[in-house]
């Protein structure tokens, strides 16, 4: 095999000096240009093909593998599920058109909800830290950077990177999320952060004798412009409040599982752009 | 002919790299481009070209949409340290090599994660060891497969 770049007369040591110094430089290139990366899903676009075919098949497969029986009691368990949604449904509208009122005299409709497109997740990384999975929409169908993700449950994550045909997100528990929330029902801001790990969020900078506690839901705060508001984030799982640290140690479960997300809905709006890579 | 089927593996280790099933895959599955590289550094004779494993580790990078350069660094470092540290492996058996495999993927494993300093602070997970050790543990089936596909290549016309 011949040496391609640096010739083999020089020692290894020096050779791997020089491509530890070319890693840190492409880490700080790509900092600089984050929409280099969005490009880049074009290259590796073939990878995640195969990778949604793959998903697919063994989707389809599986289903085909289901009991007849299994199905049939799937189903009639869904009707009577139906059963006790229909009246919901109903009540809801009813609360829905009393909210329009209410907010009439109130001079203070929100904004609709602008165009969504359901994708398809196609590839996952799920290595302590990263918390990404890839969808198959990308700019051609109008994702753009910092558009925010949901699925069934509430807020899943925001597009990070964005490719010709497919698209990265960050779920909320990746760690270098960051989402402006709310207790809900109350105007009090918090930050909910991920931690790298999919089942547990965080709150951070809450004092000792903070006024939440377990089993307080928490919702968008709609602060920044990039979510819209009231949007469910998680449940408060547990206060810990540890010995001399200053800040109490909230964890939260997400309203989303996380971990067995097969279609998600980007809410497709315009935005200003991102100033840096991971929001 | 080699090349091709080199070529080949490298694209399926990375599409089972991203494959999306679920977050206890994502976390335990053992990087089969890192053990694609050890193998081809044991059974190649000859040194790799850094160039190369470096460019691998980059194309890793950007699959899996990390901060670019640390899979390519983690590479180049996990070959180095084979080639010049652990250079007796290639004539151990594959049972004795299990444990150095299992060596220079928690390298591997503790570079890519180190990377991560650059967009933010860590976070400590023990899949950090389990991924290595399942790698380590899948390595003589691994390597039984990879052989018997290189001599069905050999051998036919």
């Amino acid at each position: 095999m011949p040496a391609l770049f640096f010739p083999r007369r020089y020692p290894p040591l020096l050779r791997v000096a020089a491509f530890v110094l070319l890693s840190i430089a492409v880490a700080i290139f790509s900092e600089k240009h984050p929409d280099l990366q969005g490009w880049s899903g074009n290259l590796t676009y073939p990878v995640h093909w195969i990778d949604m075919q793959v998903a697919e098949n063994w989707g389809a497969l599986h289903q085909y593998l289901q009991d007849r029986s299994e199905l049939l009691a799937e189903n009639a368990q869904l009707r009577e599920k139906l059963k006790v949604m229909e009246p919901q449904l109903l009540e809801n509208a009813i609360l829905h058109n009393e909210n329009r009122q209410l907010l009439a005299l109130l001079d203070s409709f929100p904004q609709p909800p602008g165009k969504m497109a359901v994708a398809r997740v196609i590839a996952e990384n799920f290595s302590p830290g990263s918390q990404l999975i890839t969808v198959n929409l990308g700019s051609h169908n109008g994702v753009q950077v910092g558009q925010p993700v949901l699925a069934a449950g509430g807020v899943a994550g925001q597009v990070i990177h964005v490719a010709e045909f497919s698209a990265q997100i960050a779920l909320v528990s990746d760690l270098d999320s960051s989402i402006p929330a709310q207790l809900a029902g109350t105007n009090i801001p918090l930050l909910v952060n991920g931690k790298g790990h999919i089942h547990t969020l965080s709150v951070p900078f809450q004092s000792r004798n903070t006024p939440l506690k377990t089993g307080d839901h928490l919702v968008t705060s709609g602060l920044g412009g990039r979510f819209p508001p009231g949007l469910p984030i998680g449940t408060i799982s547990g206060v810990v409040h540890n010995g001399d640290e200053p800040f109490a140690q909230i964890s939260v479960r997400p309203s989303v599982s996380l971990g067995q997300l097969s279609t998600v809905l980007i809410l497709l709006k315009n935005l200003p752009p991102l100033r840096h890579g991971k929001p | 002919m080699t090349i091709v089927a080199m070529v080949i593996a490298f694209f399926l280790a990375l599409v089972l790299e991203t494959l999306p099933s679920g977050p206890v895959y994502g976390m335990v599955h053992p990087d089969f481009v890192a053990m694609l590289l050890l193998y081809w550094s044991i059974r190649s004779g000859s040194e790799l070209s850094y160039t190369l494993v470096w460019l691998i580790g980059l194309l890793q990078d950007l699959v899996m949409g990390d901060v670019p350069g640390g899979q390519a660094i983690a590479g180049v470092l996990m070959i180095y340290a084979l080639v010049n540290g652990l250079g007796r492996v290639r004539h151990l058996s594959v049972w004795e090599q299990l444990v150095f495999v299992f060596m220079l993927l928690l390298l591997h494993r503790l570079i890519v994660w180190l990377w991560q300093l650059w967009s933010g602070p860590l976070s400590w997970h023990f899949s950090l060891f389990l991924s290595p050790l399942i790698g380590a543990l899948l390595w003589p089936l691994f390597t039984y497969l990879l052989d018997g596909l290189r001599h069905y290549l050999k051998t036919s016309p």
